[in-house]
């Protein structure tokens, strides 16, 4: 960069060019439907977007790790089922959730044990274990599924808290900004950006590479776990197929969200525009248009789109 | 897989300096040569006490010993009729699975050829069906072929030219195309497609249906594309390291978008064999296909970082996988045995992973 002011800089961002594609779009909403803006409405239909914005986060610092966890879908699936069998002997939805989340954490110790032990891309161990978890699912449900577990359990995380925001809101919010925190003010965030920018280096450096990784891991695995519980709680049936594509979701998330897949740079607030930006823009198209199909053309284009923008930029910063 | 030695490079007419380089090394040991990073020919030697060939080995094996256990227990198993069904099973995951190993090979990833499947079969549907526009066969399909290849290689220049990730830019296509083959279907499902059609992908010729027929040529022209031709020089090179390639004046863009554009043109070829035989055309063909060849590719022992890989073991890691579901039927194991098919494909790459991680180990340990 030569000789330019703060001011270019911010405007060059990545954060930048998501913030006004977001306003954009919220601006030609408003415009075309008036009603299209109202915070009740935008609160309730915010509900869909908690499990993949949970799973979000900790793929952020995965992804920045220079790692990838495809496996979050196949472990929600794999989550379900516990919770349903367990609730169908103990009859009890506190047993049921902590076999969820013991489960959940089981999956993710294997995958962070995997790939710390052997050292190998964290994309093929995590490809084998995704059709691993889902196979188990599978085979364990034999395409039953689990429902009635109470009204109670269905209010949990929707019930109301303070500014209206439901609980499995402010679940989200909250862990949004632990990490964002962790990730820009505490030596454990450095230390990701390291292993993500090169490996070997960070090892070379003292960073306790394989901990790490395992850690990142295990949390996926708890992560994906708390979004079963939400999911099962939402639509009250916990069947095998929980979750599935969830992967594909979360990482075309944190990818327009300006995380680099080669690791090493990202933001928790670049993944939250890019979650409002998919999820808007899915309103939009499902509310104006009224057909369904169109949210994935507008998504997959929006996230070759930005992706190849982010890249301009930082050509032109060069 | 036939043998020849790494010092006869294939195809060293033009594009070959980096094929004369290596000739050097063919008076190592294919062991040491083709561990280090740096190299970038075909494997050749494909004996089993060499890493490159351990892989081919130990799926042949394991094949083998399935095939000879489950026909132990039930002759059935080992009938023309099954084998006929395995196969065409197989065949359009193998014709798929050959474009998808050629970009990773060189060190990118397509994960669109599900979705891309969909839409090419929407459009199949659409051209040809006697209930649509009624084209000839002899212009939908022609069609059907030039769109995969414009497909694949739209995701190609997006790659090349928008310098976006390849994995981000074949997401990007994945979740688009698939949009567009569901708005394409519109809800609906589309039958009717002309006879000849129909009965090529059922019956075929000498018994077996054309989708076999396909894949195997296929192979032959990918197996010849990869290991006789300077392209699959440059492929392996370019894979290895993109960035020397650039310097030793390879066309790197050019190989990356040739790749996509094969891939594409690759499912669209299986579109054509395969979706006929199918009852009708809906909107969720193809589903999870992207993953079913990945899984292929990399338990087939291609590097996922490029520049290593064999198409046999491609070939038989496809053949190993299909095979799952038809033997779990066949041991009649209980009650839908089959819903474990996919934990036992995990279990497949996993045990392949640290195989891989346990004789890199001991090859360390000889050599230290």
């Amino acid at each position: 960069m030569n000789g330019s002011s703060g001011w270019r800089r911010i405007a060059m961002s990545q954060e930048m060019i998501l913030a006004v594609i977001l306003a954009g779009l919220l601006a030609v909403a408003s415009w075309l439907m008036p009603r299209f803006l109202e915070w009740q409405g935008q609160l309730n239909l915010s509900r869909q977007l908690w499990e993949t914005a949970l799973i979000s986060m900790g793929m952020t610092l995965v992804i920045i790790a220079g790692g990838i966890d495809l496996s979050v879908g196949a472990i929600m699936g794999l989550c379900a089922i516990a919770f349903g069998i367990c609730h169908q002997f103990t009859e009890s939805v506190g047993w049921a959730s902590a076999a969820c989340l013991l489960t959940g954490i089981g999956c993710g110790a294997c995958n962070g044990g995997l790939i710390a032990a052997t050292g190998v891309h964290p994309l093929i161990v995590t490809l084998a274990t995704m059709a691993a978890f889902r196979g188990m699912a599978e085979g364990i449900s034999q395409g039953e599924s689990y429902s009635r577990f109470g009204e109670d359990f269905a209010r949990v995380f929707a019930s109301q808290g303070p500014f209206g925001i439901a609980v499995g809101g402010w679940i989200t919010v909250t862990l949004a900004i632990v990490l964002a925190v962790v990730l820009s003010q505490t030596r454990w965030g450095r230390y990701l950006r390291a292993v993500g920018g090169n490996e070997r280096a960070a090892q070379f450096a003292g960073v306790p590479v394989e901990r790490l990784k395992f850690t990142l891991y295990l949390g996926m695995g708890l992560l994906s776990a708390c979004a079963t519980l939400i999911y099962v709680a939402r639509f009250d049936t916990a069947k095998a197929d929980a979750g599935r594509g969830m992967e594909l979701e979360v990482i075309t998330a944190v990818v327009l969200g300006g995380t680099s897949v080669f690791g090493g740079s990202g933001q928790i607030r670049g993944t939250v525009l890019g979650l409002l930006l998919i999820h808007e823009t899915r309103l939009f198209a499902s509310r104006y248009w009224r057909i369904d199909e169109l949210r994935q053309i507008v998504i997959g284009c929006l996230l070759i789109g930005a992706v190849a923008a982010y890249q301009a930029v930082r050509k032109s910063k060069v | 897989m036939t043998r020849h030695d790494p010092g006869n490079v294939p195809g060293s007419d033009s594009g070959s300096d980096s094929g004369r380089d290596s000739g050097c090394d063919s008076g190592q040991d294919t062991r040491s040569a083709s561990s280090s990073p740096g190299r970038m020919l075909y494997p050749a030697r494909s004996t089993w006490r060499s890493p490159a060939g351990a892989r081919e080995f130990g799926l042949a094996l394991l094949l083998a010993g399935i095939v000879g256990v489950v026909g132990f227990c039930d002759p059935v198993f080992l009938s023309g009729v099954v084998w006929r069904d395995i196969l065409v099973r197989c065949a359009p995951a193998i014709i798929v699975s050959c474009g998808v190993m050629i970009v990773v090979v060189l060190g990118e990833i397509d994960i669109s050829v599900g979705s891309m499947m969909a839409l090419l079969a929407a459009l199949l549907g659409k051209t040809i069906s006697s209930h649509e526009l009624q084209w000839s066969s002899w212009a939908g399909i022609p069609l059907v072929l030039l769109s995969g290849a414009a497909i694949g290689c739209v995701t190609g220049v997006v790659v090349t030219v928008g310098r976006v990730p390849s994995i981000i830019a074949s997401l990007g296509m994945l979740t688009l195309l698939r949009g567009f083959a569901t708005l394409a279907m519109g809800g609906k499902n589309i039958d009717g497609l002309p006879d000849a059609v129909v009965q090529a992908s059922k019956t075929g010729w000498l018994g077996v249906p054309i989708g076999p027929w396909t894949a195997l040529l296929v192979v032959l022209a990918t197996y010849f594309l990869l290991t006789r031709t300077a392209i699959g020089v440059r492929i392996y090179a370019t894979g290895s390291h993109s960035d020397s390639a650039g310097y030793a004046g390879l066309p790197v863009r050019g190989l990356r978008v040739f790749a996509f554009c094969y891939a594409g043109f690759l499912t669209a070829v299986a579109t054509v064999v395969d979706v006929p035989r199918l009852p009708k055309i809906e909107a969720g063909i193809g589903n999870e296909l992207e993953l079913f060849v990945i899984t292929s590719v990399v338990l087939g022992g291609v590097s996922i970082s490029g520049g290593r890989g064999r198409l046999s073991g491609v070939v038989l890691a496809v053949v190993l996988l299909t095979l799952v579901r038809p033997v779990l039927t066949f041991l009649n194991v209980g009650e839908s045995a089959e819903k474990w098919t996919k934990a036992i494909h995990g279990l497949f790459i996993l045990l392949a992973v640290i195989s891989d991680r346990f004789s890199a180990t001991m090859d360390q340990r000889r050599e230290s």
